[in-house]
C-alpha cells in the first residue's frame, strides 16, 4: 500500500518537526548561578576628573560618539549566590559585614545604560534586575532631573514596579556599602524601612510605579522618600523629596510627611505632635490614631479655591511639663482638642504654602480640578505645565477636627 | 438527535467569550486611553456596543439561513460569483487577523520574558498548535473552547480584583469624554477587538437550537466585554489615564504591580503570561479555523484538514511582514477598521437583501 507508507513517512517527517520545536529547550534559560541578581543600585553624579576612568563600550571617538551629558557614577549591590541565609537558623550574614552576602561594584557612564553595560564588559553573568528592590539616587542627581533614570527602568522589562526609589541626602553610594545590623542583606534593610514605615504610618506607599503615576498626571507631581544614612548605618526617613515635573526642587522636614499623609486622610496614622495649652499651662505629646480627610474643589473668580476637611482621632500619649494637668478632667481635653485643631491648621497650611512657592503640587489639588470641574480644566488649564503655573495661586480653606479618645494606662 | 447538530448554547456563548479575550487585552487600556482619557471605559464600552451590532447582524443572518454559514447563504442572495468575491474577503481578512495575532503574540514575549528567542520561534510553535487544534471537528473545537474559558476568565477577574487595592477613583474622573479628537478611532480600534463573533456564523449551523445562539451571543459578549470594560477601568484606576500613554502594554504592567496577599506572589505578571498564553491560543484557534473552515465551504470540500497545514506557510510569511512592532501595531489597528467593513458592513448587506428578497433558509426543528 503505497499510499500509507507515505503516509507514515510524512507523519514521522512531522513528529520529528514537532519534537525539535519542544525539546531544543530554551533559548533564553539561565542558571541561576549564572546570573548577577542586582538588589540595590545607587546613582551619584561623577565628579569631573573621573571621565577618564571610562572605557569606551557603547561609544566609540569618531564613529559612535558619546552623549553630551554629565557622567553618573553608578554602584550595584549583586546578591552572591549561596551565600545568602535563607532562614533564621543559618549562621553567616549576622556579623554584619555585607561583604559576606554582597558584592558592591561601582562604575562610571554617560547614561544609566552606558554605565551598566561598562559594568557588564566587567562581570563574568548576566546582570539580573528582577529582583531589584532599591534604587537610590543622591540629591545632586535628583535636582538635575531623572528622565534618563526614569526612561532606562521603565523600558526595562524585569524590574518591577514595586521597587523603591529614594533620594539620599549627600552620597548615595555610601547606602550601597552601609551595613545595618538588623539584616542581612543592607538593600533589605533599606527597603524595609519604608516598608515598615507605611505600616506604622510614617510614610505613603509611594514605590517606583506610584512615583511615575503621579509624575506622568497633569494635576499632580511626584515625591520620593528623603533619606539620610547615620553614624551606625542606620538609616533615617528624612522627609518627602518633592520634585516638579522630572526635576526635584525641595525636601519637607520629617514632621511635614505627617501634613501630607493628614490632608489625603491616609491610615494608618502614626506621627506624634507636642501641643503646649495655656490655661492651665501643660505641654502633652498626642499620637494621631486616625485620620481622614475629605477635599472639595470650587472655582471661585476663576480661581481655583479648595476646602479639605481633616478629622483625626487622637490618643494622649505624654505629658511633658505641667504635672498638675488633670488629663481625666473633659474640660482639659477639649482644651487640648481646640489648641491642636488651631495648630493643624496652621501646619497644613504651610505644607501647602512650601509646595506652592516651589510650584510642586505633590497632593494632586490639581487632579481634583481636573476631575471634578472638567469645564474649566478644559478651558484654562488643560496641561501639566499650565497647572504648575496655576498652582501658587489656588487658595485654600483648612478645617481640622481633633477627637481625642484614649489616654493610655494612666487614670489621670 | 440530528448528529451533525451538537452545540449547545452554553458551548457557543463560551466559544465567543474565550474568543474574544485574547492578545487585545494586553495594549487595549492604551488603546482606551489615547482615545478618552479618563473616560477610557466609556469608550471601550462604546467599543463593546458597536462589535456587538455586528455580532447581532450575525446572528439575525444564521437564525434565518439556520442550516448555512455565510459563505453558503450568500450564494443564495447575491448570486455565486458576487458572493465569491465577499467570501475570499472573509477568508483574507482572518489569514491576516491569524498572523498579526500570532506576530504580536510573539512580539509581547520575545520583548517581555524570552529575550533571546527568535520572534521567528514563537510564532511558529503558536501557529503550529492552533494549526493541529484546527483538524478537529466543529463540535472538538467547541469543547476546547468550553473547556479553556473558565481558565482565562478566572485569573483575569482575579488581577482586577487584587490590583484594586492600589486604585484610586478620582483617576476614573470625569467619566465622560472630554474631546471628540479620536474617539471613533479609539471606538472602532476596540469594535475590532471583538470580530473574532464572526465565528458565530460557522457555529449556528451546528448548534442544537440555532435561536439559543442570541442567549448565547448575548452572554458571550458581556462576559468577554464586561471583562474588557473591568481590565480598562482598572488599569486607569490604578495607573491613571496620563501614565497609562507611557506604558506598551499597560495590562502587562497592572499584572506587574500586583501581589497576592501575604506576599505569596510578589508579581502576577509570569503567572498573568501563562494564562494569557491560553488565550491566544484560543483566539487564534476560532480565527484559524475561521480561515480554513470557510475556504473548505467556497472550494466545497468534505474535509478541512489538510487545509489546516497548507494555510500556514502563508500565514506565517503575513506575520513576518511587519518590521517592527510600532509598524506592526499600525497595521493591527489599520487592518482592524478594514475589517470592519467585512464583519458588519458585508453582513448588514446581506441581511438588508434578505429581508427585501423576503429569503429565508430551511428552518431546523428545534425547540
Amino acid at each position: 500500500m503505497p499510499t500509507s507508507s507515505y503516509l507514515k513517512i510524512i507523519y514521522s517527517v512531522m513528529m520529528l518537526l514537532m519534537a525539535s520545536s519542544l525539546l531544543t529547550g530554551c533559548w533564553d534559560r539561565v542558571e541561576i548561578d549564572e546570573r548577577a541578581v542586582v538588589l540595590g543600585v545607587s546613582i551619584d553624579k561623577a565628579a569631573k576628573d573621573e571621565e577618564e576612568h571610562e572605557s569606551e563600550v557603547t561609544h566609540v571617538e569618531g564613529s559612535l560618539p558619546a552623549p553630551v551629558k554629565d557622567m553618573v557614577h553608578v554602584a550595584v549591590q549583586i546578591a552572591l549566590p549561596g551565600r545568602i541565609p535563607l532562614g533564621p537558623g543559618e549562621s553567616g550574614g549576622a556579623s554584619g559585614n555585607p561583604g559576606q552576602t554582597l558584592w558592591v561594584v561601582d562604575v562610571f557612564g554617560h547614561s544609566i545604560d552606558d554605565a551598566f553595560m561598562n559594568l557588564q564588559q566587567q562581570i563574568s553573568s548576566k546582570l539580573f534586575f528582577g529582583h531589584l528592590r532599591v534604587i537610590v539616587i543622591s540629591e545632586e542627581v535628583a535636582r538635575r532631573g531623572l528622565a534618563n533614570i526614569n526612561d532606562f527602568f521603565r523600558r526595562n522589562s524585569e524590574v518591577r514596579r514595586m521597587a523603591w526609589l529614594m533620594v539620599s541626602k549627600g552620597n548615595a553610594l555610601d547606602l550601597m556599602k552601609a551595613a545595618p545590623k538588623l539584616e542581612r542583606i543592607p538593600t533589605l534593610y533599606l527597603m524595609s524601612t519604608l516598608d515598615e514605615g507605611i505600616k506604622m504610618g510614617k510614610f505613603p506607599k509611594d514605590y517606583i510605579g506610584i512615583f511615575w503615576s503621579n509624575m506622568s498626571k497633569k494635576g499632580q507631581e511626584g515625591f520620593l522618600p528623603y533619606i539620610e544614612l547615620k553614624k551606625s548605618d542606620n538609616v533615617e526617613i528624612k522627609g518627602l523629596a518633592y520634585f516638579k515635573g522630572e526635576k526635584m526642587v525641595g525636601a519637607t522636614k520629617p514632621l511635614e510627611i505627617a501634613g501630607y499623609l493628614g490632608l489625603r486622610g491616609i491610615n494608618p496614622a502614626g506621627y506624634r505632635a507636642v501641643i503646649t495649652i495655656d490655661n492651665p499651662p501643660g505641654t502633652v505629646i498626642t499620637n494621631v490614631a486616625h485620620r481622614s480627610s475629605k477635599i472639595k474643589v470650587r472655582i471661585n473668580k476663576g480661581i481655583p479655591h479648595f476646602t479639605i476637611d481633616v478629622m483625626l482621632e487622637v490618643n494622649v500619649e505624654e505629658v511633658i511639663g505641667g504635672e498638675s494637668l488633670a488629663i481625666d478632667n473633659p474640660n482639659i481635653l477639649t482644651e487640648i482638642e481646640k489648641k491642636q485643631n488651631e495648630a493643624s491648621v496652621k501646619f497644613y497650611e504651610d505644607i501647602i504654602k512650601k509646595t506652592q512657592r516651589k510650584k510642586s503640587d505633590i497632593f494632586g489639588f490639581g487632579e481634583y480640578v481636573r476631575a471634578k470641574e472638567p469645564g474649566y480644566w478644559k478651558r484654562h488649564i488643560g496641561t501639566k505645565e499650565q497647572w504648575e503655573k496655576r498652582y501658587p495661586d489656588a487658595t485654600f480653606d483648612v478645617h481640622v477636627v481633633t477627637k481625642i479618645r484614649r489616654i493610655g494606662m494612666k487614670a489621670k | 438527535m440530528d448528529q451533525s447538530r451538537q452545540i449547545t448554547a452554553m458551548q457557543a456563548g463560551a466559544i465567543m467569550g474565550s474568543t474574544i479575550i485574547g492578545v487585545g487585552v494586553l495594549p487595549l487600556p492604551l488603546f482606551a486611553v489615547r482615545a478618552g482619557g479618563s473616560a477610557a471605559p466609556l469608550v471601550t464600552l462604546i467599543g463593546l456596543l458597536v462589535g456587538s451590532i455586528g455580532l447581532s447582524i450575525i446572528i439575525w443572518l444564521g437564525i434565518r439561513f439556520p442550516r448555512k454559514s455565510i459563505i453558503e447563504y450568500s450564494e443564495d442572495l447575491i448570486g455565486r460569483w458576487p458572493s465569491w468575491i465577499g467570501s475570499l474577503l472573509i477568508i483574507g481578512f482572518f489569514a491576516v487577523l491569524t498572523s498579526l495575532a500570532a506576530r504580536e503574540f510573539g512580539e509581547v514575549v520575545v520583548t517581555s520574558v524570552l529575550k533571546s528567542t527568535p520572534v521567528e520561534v514563537t510564532v511558529i510553535v503558536m501557529l503550529l498548535l492552533a494549526a493541529i487544534a484546527t483538524r478537529n471537528a466543529i463540535t472538538t473545537f467547541a469543547y476546547m473552547h468550553y473547556f479553556y474559558f473558565p481558565l482565562l476568565l478566572v485569573p483575569g477577574l482575579l488581577i482586577v480584583a487584587l490590583s484594586l487595592k492600589n486604585a484610586e477613583a478620582i483617576n476614573l474622573q470625569p467619566i465622560w469624554m472630554q474631546h471628540s479628537h479620536g474617539v471613533i478611532r479609539g471606538v472602532l480600534t476596540i469594535a475590532a477587538l471583538f470580530q473574532g463573533n464572526f465565528i458565530m456564523t460557522m457555529v449556528i449551523p451546528s448548534m442544537i437550537a440555532p435561536r439559543k445562539s442570541i442567549k448565547a451571543g448575548f452572554w458571550g459578549m458581556t462576559i468577554g466585554g464586561g471583562l474588557y470594560v473591568v481590565i480598562v477601568a482598572a488599569a486607569v484606576a490604578v495607573f491613571g489615564a496620563e501614565e497609562i500613554k507611557n506604558l506598551l502594554w499597560p495590562t502587562l504592567e497592572l499584572a506587574k504591580a500586583t501581589s497576592l496577599p501575604a506576599n505569596v506572589l510578589e508579581r502576577l505578571d509570569a503567572a498573568f503570561l501563562a494564562v494569557w498564553v491560553t488565550a491566544v491560543f484560543t483566539t487564534l484557534l476560532t480565527s484559524y479555523y475561521l480561515t480554513i473552515y470557510a475556504t473548505r465551504q467556497i472550494f466545497r470540500l468534505a474535509d478541512h484538514k489538510m487545509l489546516s497545514f497548507f494555510m500556514l506557510p502563508f500565514v506565517f510569511a503575513m506575520a513576518m511582514m511587519p518590521q517592527n512592532i510600532v509598524q506592526m501595531y499600525d497595521i493591527v489597528e489599520q487592518v482592524g477598521q478594514i475589517g470592519l467593513c467585512i464583519t458588519i458592513g458585508y453582513p448588514a448587506l446581506l441581511i438588508m437583501i434578505s429581508l427585501m428578497r423576503k429569503k429565508r433558509g430551511k428552518p431546523v426543528a428545534d425547540q
